[in-house]
C-alpha cells in the first residue's frame, strides 16, 4: 500500500472536518449540537497533528528490529493530550447543560441571549 | 538558595488533588497552598530582581527537547501579580469556597502562572485549557440562569480558540519540528512565509479569545455579569492578565517583525474603543466593569505592541497598566457585590480603583497612561494618541457615573471583605510610588 499517497486525502479530511465544525457552531441554534460541532472541530485538529507527524512508509514509533523508519512520536504524544483536553470539557458541557435544560426547560438559545 | 519555579505549578495542582480527600478543610488547605504559592512568587520575584534571570529544565531533558520554564523580570512580576491577588482574593471570598471550588480556584491559578513561566509552547496550550475549564466551572458554579448564559457563551468561544491555538502550534511544528519557544524564535526567519503568518494569525485568534481582544470577546460581559463577586475578580487578574502576556510574547518573541506590531498596534485601538464606549451605555454595573476591562487589556495590547518598537517606554507602560488593572478591576468587581460602598475602607479602595483606572498621578495607571503617550510620541502616532485621550475621557465620563451613583452607606460588606478590597486598592498607590517597575523593565528579557 502506497502512505504517501494517503497524506493529501488527509489534509482534505482534516479541511472538511474544521468546516462542518465551524458551520455547524455558526449556523445551528440548539446548543447540544453546538458541542457536537465542536467535538467535530477538535478531531479535525487531531488528524492535522497526525498527518504533519506522518513519514511516507514508517510504522509505529515503537522500537522493532525489523522496521527503520517510525513516524514522529510527538504529534502522536500532543493528540493524546489534546483527546483528554477534549473529553474534559466535553464533560462539562454536557453537565452545564443539563443544569441549563433544567433551569429554562429547552436547550435552544433564548431570545434574551445576547451574543 | 536554589530556586525551583516549577513548585509554583506544582504546589497548587497537587493541592487541588487533595482537597476531595479532605472535604472539610478543603477551603483551609487550599488557603494555605495559594498562601505558599504568594510567598514562593514574591521570593523568586526578588530573585529575578537581584540575580536577573532563571529558567529549570523539567524532568531532566535539557532544551529543545526536554519542557524548561523560562522566567525573566516580565514573567516574574505576571506571576507575583497572580498570586498575590489569588491570596487576597481567597480571602476576601472566605466562608463562600466549599472544597469544589477552591479545587477550581487552584488548578485556575495554576494554570495562569503556568502560561506565564513556561518556554514551552505546547505546554502553554495545555495550561490554556487548565485555566479555561476551571474558569468555565467557577462561572457556572452559581448555577443560576445568567451564569450558565455566561459559562456556555465563555466555553463555545474558547473551545474553538482551543481548536485554533492547537492548529497554529501543528503549522509551526511541522515546519521547524520544535516546540520549544525560544527555539522557534531563533529558526522562524526559515519558515515558508505563508505558513508562518497562517500560524500567527491562528495563534493571535486563539489566545485573543482569552485575552479579551474585540471581536473575540462576545463572552466577556455575559460570563463577569453571571459570575459571583470573587470568581469575576478572579477572571480580571489571572487568565486574561497569563493571556495578554502569551500575546506580548508571541509578538515579542516568537513573530518580532514590523506587520505583527502594526496588526496589534490598530486592534488595540479597536478594542479600546469598543470596550470604552461599550462600557458608556451600559447600565449594569458588572457589565460596565466588564466592558471597562475590554478596554484596558486593548490599551495593554497597544503598549505591547509598542514594546516591540521601543523597549524604553512601551515597557513600563504595559506593566504599570497591568499592575493598575489587577489591581482597581478586582477590587471594583469585589465591591459590586453591594449596591452601594458601605463603609471607609470600600469608599477608600472605590475611590482609589477608579482614580487609578482613569489615570491620576501618581497612581499606577496615570505612570502607564503617561509612558504610553511618551512611547507612541517617539513613535509619531499622533491618531493613537489621540484616541487613546478621547477613550481617557470616555472612561472618565463613566466611572464619575459610577462614582455618583454608588457613594452612599447602604448594603452591608463584612470588615474582612472590606479591608482585603482595601488591601487590593493599594497596590495602585503602592507600584505608583515604588521605583520596581522602572527596574524591572530594565532587566533582560529571555528572547528579548
Amino acid at each position: 500500500m502506497n502512505f504517501a499517497a494517503l497524506t493529501l486525502p488527509c489534509y482534505i479530511t482534516v479541511a472538511a472536518l474544521l468546516s462542518i465544525g465551524l458551520y455547524g457552531v455558526i449556523s445551528k441554534s440548539n446548543l447540544m449540537k453546538i458541542f457536537i460541532s465542536l467535538s467535530i472541530m477538535e478531531t479535525g485538529v487531531n488528524l492535522l497533528l497526525i498527518t504533519i507527524g506522518h513519514i511516507p512508509g514508517g510504522t509505529a514509533p515503537i522500537e522493532n528490529a525489523n522496521f527503520a523508519k517510525y513516524v514522529d512520536p510527538l504529534p502522536q504524544a500532543l493528540v493524546l493530550t489534546a483527546i483528554v483536553i477534549g473529553l474534559s470539557v466535553t464533560a462539562l458541557a454536557i453537565a452545564v447543560l443539563i443544569s441549563y435544560y433544567q433551569k429554562n426547560g429547552t436547550l435552544e438559545y433564548k431570545e434574551g441571549m445576547k451574543w | 538558595m536554589v530556586i525551583h519555579p516549577v513548585l509554583l505549578i506544582a504546589i497548587p495542582l497537587i493541592t487541588a488533588f487533595i482537597i476531595p480527600i479532605f472535604k472539610k478543610y478543603g477551603a483551609a488547605i487550599a488557603g494555605g497552598a495559594i498562601a505558599f504559592n504568594m510567598g514562593y512568587a514574591i521570593g523568586i520575584f526578588f530573585h529575578v530582581y537581584s540575580n536577573g534571570k532563571i529558567y529549570e529544565t523539567i524532568a531532566g531533558f535539557n532544551p529543545p527537547i526536554g519542557i524548561f520554564l523560562a522566567i525573566d523580570s516580565l514573567s516574574a512580576l505576571l506571576a507575583l501579580i497572580i498570586n498575590l491577588f489569588a491570596f487576597i482574593n481567597f480571602v476576601a471570598i472566605g466562608k463562600e469556597a466549599n472544597y469544589k471550588f477552591s479545587m477550581l480556584y487552584l488548578l485556575a491559578i495554576a494554570g495562569s502562572t503556568g502560561i506565564v513561566i513556561t518556554g514551552d509552547i505546547f505546554n502553554m496550550f495545555v495550561f490554556f485549557e487548565i485555566t479555561a475549564v476551571a474558569s468555565y466551572a467557577l462561572i457556572a458554579g452559581k448555577k443560576d440562569k445568567k451564569a450558565l448564559e455566561g459559562a456556555i457563551k465563555y466555553m463555545v468561544l474558547g473551545s474553538i480558540a482551543s481548536s485554533f491555538i492547537l492548529i497554529g502550534i501543528a503549522l509551526i511544528y511541522s515546519q521547524l519540528k520544535t516546540l520549544n519557544i525560544y527555539d522557534i524564535a531563533a529558526r522562524i526567519a526559515s519558515m515558508d512565509a505563508k505558513i508562518k503568518w497562517a500560524s500567527f494569525a491562528m495563534l493571535l485568534t486563539g489566545i485573543g479569545v482569552e485575552a479579551e481582544i474585540f471581536p473575540l470577546n462576545g463572552w466577556v460581559p455575559s460570563a463577569y455579569q453571571g459570575a459571583s463577586e470573587g470568581v469575576a475578580s478572579l477572571l480580571s487578574f489571572a487568565p486574561s492578565k497569563a493571556a495578554i502576556y502569551a500575546i506580548a510574547r508571541l509578538m515579542l518573541v516568537i513573530f518580532p517583525f514590523h506587520a505583527t506590531y502594526e496588526i496589534a498596534l490598530w486592534v488595540g485601538v479597536i478594542t479600546l474603543l469598543i470596550g470604552e464606549l461599550a462600557a458608556f451605555m451600559q447600565e449594569d454595573v458588572k457589565r460596565m466593569l466588564a466592558y471597562s476591562s475590554i478596554g484596558q487589556m486593548g490599551m495593554i495590547l497597544i503598549a505591547f505592541s509598542l514594546a516591540s518598537q521601543d523597549l524604553k517606554y512601551a515597557l513600563i507602560a504595559s506593566l504599570f497598566l497591568i499592575v493598575s488593572h489587577a489591581a482597581s478591576k478586582s477590587s471594583l468587581f469585589l465591591l459590586s457585590k453591594s449596591e452601594k460602598m458601605h463603609g471607609m475602607a470600600s469608599k477608600y479602595a472605590g475611590i482609589v480603583s477608579v482614580l487609578s483606572l482613569i489615570g491620576m498621578p501618581p497612581l499606577a495607571g496615570f505612570w502607564g497612561k503617561w509612558y504610553l503617550m511618551l512611547a507612541a510620541m517617539d513613535e509619531k502616532l499622533w491618531l493613537v494618541i489621540i484616541l487613546i485621550f478621547f477613550a481617557g475621557i470616555v472612561e472618565t465620563a463613566y466611572f464619575a457615573r459610577y462614582l455618583h451613583r454608588s457613594i452612599g452607606n447602604d448594603g452591608e460588606l463584612s470588615l474582612r471583605y472590606k479591608a482585603t478590597m482595601a488591601a487590593m486598592a493599594s497596590f495602585a498607590i503602592l507600584f505608583g510610588l515604588l521605583p520596581l517597575v522602572y527596574k524591572i523593565a530594565s532587566l533582560p528579557l529571555w528572547g528579548g
